[in-house]
């Protein structure tokens, strides 16, 4: 490539340094996680210290963090399975066959996107209260549907849209049915997008917080609201430790997860958001 | 494939039924969980609400929305809304596209920067709120320390309504930076090497080259990109409930924040299913604003 040798070692230590700053925040509190009240709050802030598992131990029987965590664990995996089998036979339909309408649905789809959650939240607190559902994994599971299954739609229509238009002729003059051609030759190659497809939809789910807020109280609670209520609670001040290490919990999976599929991810969501 | 022969009716409608059905169960959920909320929450909006019972009552007419028209309390939500919207997303599409370019030089380690870049990205707002919060702290906070460190006072990040709006976009903006990195990295990817030489051979300089090719051919990516974020940033309530819960005062109290605390704290559910419609109105009007607004610009710059 053309350029000084110099500016090009610049432009590369820039993004590393960068990159590290970016990093900063998440080591940081994972570094805060491990350390004692008496740690946490000192002038200078220490890098080094004991580490404990106090706030660990302390915090998540306390503020019964299994319990949540199993509650986001059902929620985010239900709401990310119903939203990428719904959504992706949406989204195929949209890009692969004719459809009278195609593009107004796909147009009103987006627009979906746009619409704020409290809009969403509100009747749909008092719908489930007039029913009986609030508190309940299904309710929080079928409100994530409302973010998921638009955004599952919208990227795997740009994912099969991409695909070679010979692999339904074959298998047409093969005499594979539609549905029969979406599920033995669709799906089958299409199955790293919709992997990182189903992992993201499941960290949004993982990640939410107002439909949580709104519609759990105590049985189906999950991380998120647990992360709000400690931030918020101002009375004894902000429980650092705690902060951190339920956050820490809450962060590690998700890293991990998205790490694994970061090249299908990286792909998938560039994809998503260029390709209209 | 079709040799232009018409087929049975039967064996059509079948077809027919098959091609929808594709779409059913989406629809379905859709229309059970987004349009009828949002038709229900239009007709709260013209109703009373009975708390006891939680049924709307009797129909009202656009009363609920004068009370909320006339709340300067909800105009200035959306003020500040708008404050968040104006600073955040065009600073986080700067510094994405300038880091992308930085994170696209070419070396060994690219994959694993650019990789790393993820991590911010999947941390939930909520607890990129609270580490913030920490950090920020003015007595005990990183941050404060390192302002110490070259002489600068403590800054009352969460006491002052600037500063503490400050915090909301710097907090966003490190959250979502990110994401544009990753979509702007594909751009820049994209973009044709041959122009690039020709400007070269040309004699073209760094600066005109930026400006006269370089953006011109990102302009329908830096439009999609823009596209993207609103639709997230409209979104805007968890960094603000964890970090400043809105305040100090309501400095920070974006609308999405408002109408739950209006809603959820001060029981004023037909109050807040009218500021709800308002704000779907505005939302959608300007979502198929910037989307035609970024077809038109794809159109003229591709």
């Amino acid at each position: 490539m053309r350029g000084s040798r110099l500016g090009h070692r610049l432009r590369v230590g820039g993004g590393v340094f960068v990159c590290a700053l970016f990093l900063f925040p998440v080591f940081w509190m994972v570094l805060t996680s491990f350390k004692a009240p008496r740690d946490a709050f000192t002038r200078p802030p220490k890098l080094f210290f004991t580490p404990t598992l106090e706030s660990y131990t302390a915090y998540l029987t306390f503020a019964d963090v299994p319990g949540r965590m199993l509650n986001t664990v059902i929620v985010a995996a239900g709401a990310g399975l119903v939203s990428i089998v719904a959504g992706a036979m949406a989204g195929y339909a949209l890009s692969r066959i004719r459809l009278r309408g195609a593009a107004t649905i796909g147009a009103v789809i987006l627009l979906s996107r746009g619409v704020p959650p409290i809009a969403l939240a509100v009747p749909m607190f008092i719908v489930a209260r007039q029913l009986d559902l609030l508190d309940r994994h299904i309710t929080l599971i079928l409100a994530y549907c409302t973010f998921l299954i638009p955004y599952v739609m919208w990227l795997m229509r740009g994912f099969f849209a991409a695909l070679p238009r010979e692999l339904e002729e074959a298998a047409a003059i093969d005499g594979c049915s539609r549905f029969g051609t979406f599920l033995r030759i669709i799906v089958p190659i299409s199955l790293p997008g919709l992997i990182a497809t189903f992992i993201f939809s499941v960290i949004l789910a993982w990640e939410e917080l107002l439909f949580a807020l709104v519609l759990t109280s105590r049985e189906a609670v999950t991380v998120p609201v647990a992360v709000a209520g400690i931030a918020a609670d101002m009375t004894s001040g902000v429980n650092w430790s705690a902060l951190c290490a339920v956050g820490t919990i809450t962060v590690i999976p998700v890293v991990i997860f998205s790490l694994a599929v970061q090249k299908w991810l990286i792909q998938g969501l560039s994809d998503g958001a260029t390709k209209a | 494939m079709t040799i232009g022969m018409k087929r049975p009716t039967r064996a059509r409608l079948a077809d027919t039924a098959g091609r929808w059905g594709f779409l059913t169960p989406a629809f379905l959920i859709l229309a059970a969980v987004l349009a009828y909320p949002i038709l229900y929450t239009i007709e709260i909006s013209f109703s009373e609400i009975d708390i006891a019972t939680f049924m709307p009552g009797e129909f009202v007419g656009w009363d609920n929305y004068e009370t909320v028209l006339t709340d300067e309390r909800f105009w200035y939500a959306l003020r500040v809304t708008l404050i968040y919207l104006v600073f955040a997303l065009p600073l986080q599409l700067l510094l994405g596209f300038v880091i992308a370019w930085l994170v696209n030089a070419e070396w060994r380690g690219r994959g694993v920067v650019r990789a790393l870049f993820i991590i911010p990205m999947v941390v939930a707002p909520v607890v990129a709120g609270g580490i913030w919060k920490m950090m920020l702290d003015p007595l005990w906070g990183l941050t404060t320390y390192l302002l110490g460190l070259v002489g600068l006072p403590a800054l009352d990040w969460f006491g002052d309504p600037v500063l503490a709006m400050g915090a909301i976009v710097l907090i966003d903006t490190w959250r979502w930076t990110p994401f544009v990195v990753l979509i702007a990295t594909a751009g820049l990817l994209s973009l044709p090497r041959d122009v690039f030489e020709a400007a070269e051979i040309d004699g073209a300089n760094w600066w005109t080259t930026l400006w006269r090719i370089t953006i011109p051919l990102l302009v329908p990516v830096i439009a999609a990109t823009f596209v993207v974020r609103w639709l997230g940033a409209v979104k805007m309530f968890d960094i603000a409930l964890a970090a400043t819960a809105g305040g100090p005062g309501r400095a920070t109290n974006v609308i999405n924040l408002f109408i739950y605390q209006e809603a959820f704290r001060g029981m004023k559910f037909a109050e807040s299913a009218a500021m709800c419609v308002v704000v779907l109105v505005i939302t959608t009007l300007l979502t198929g604003l910037f989307l035609r607004g970024s077809r038109v610009l794809e159109a003229r710059f591709q």
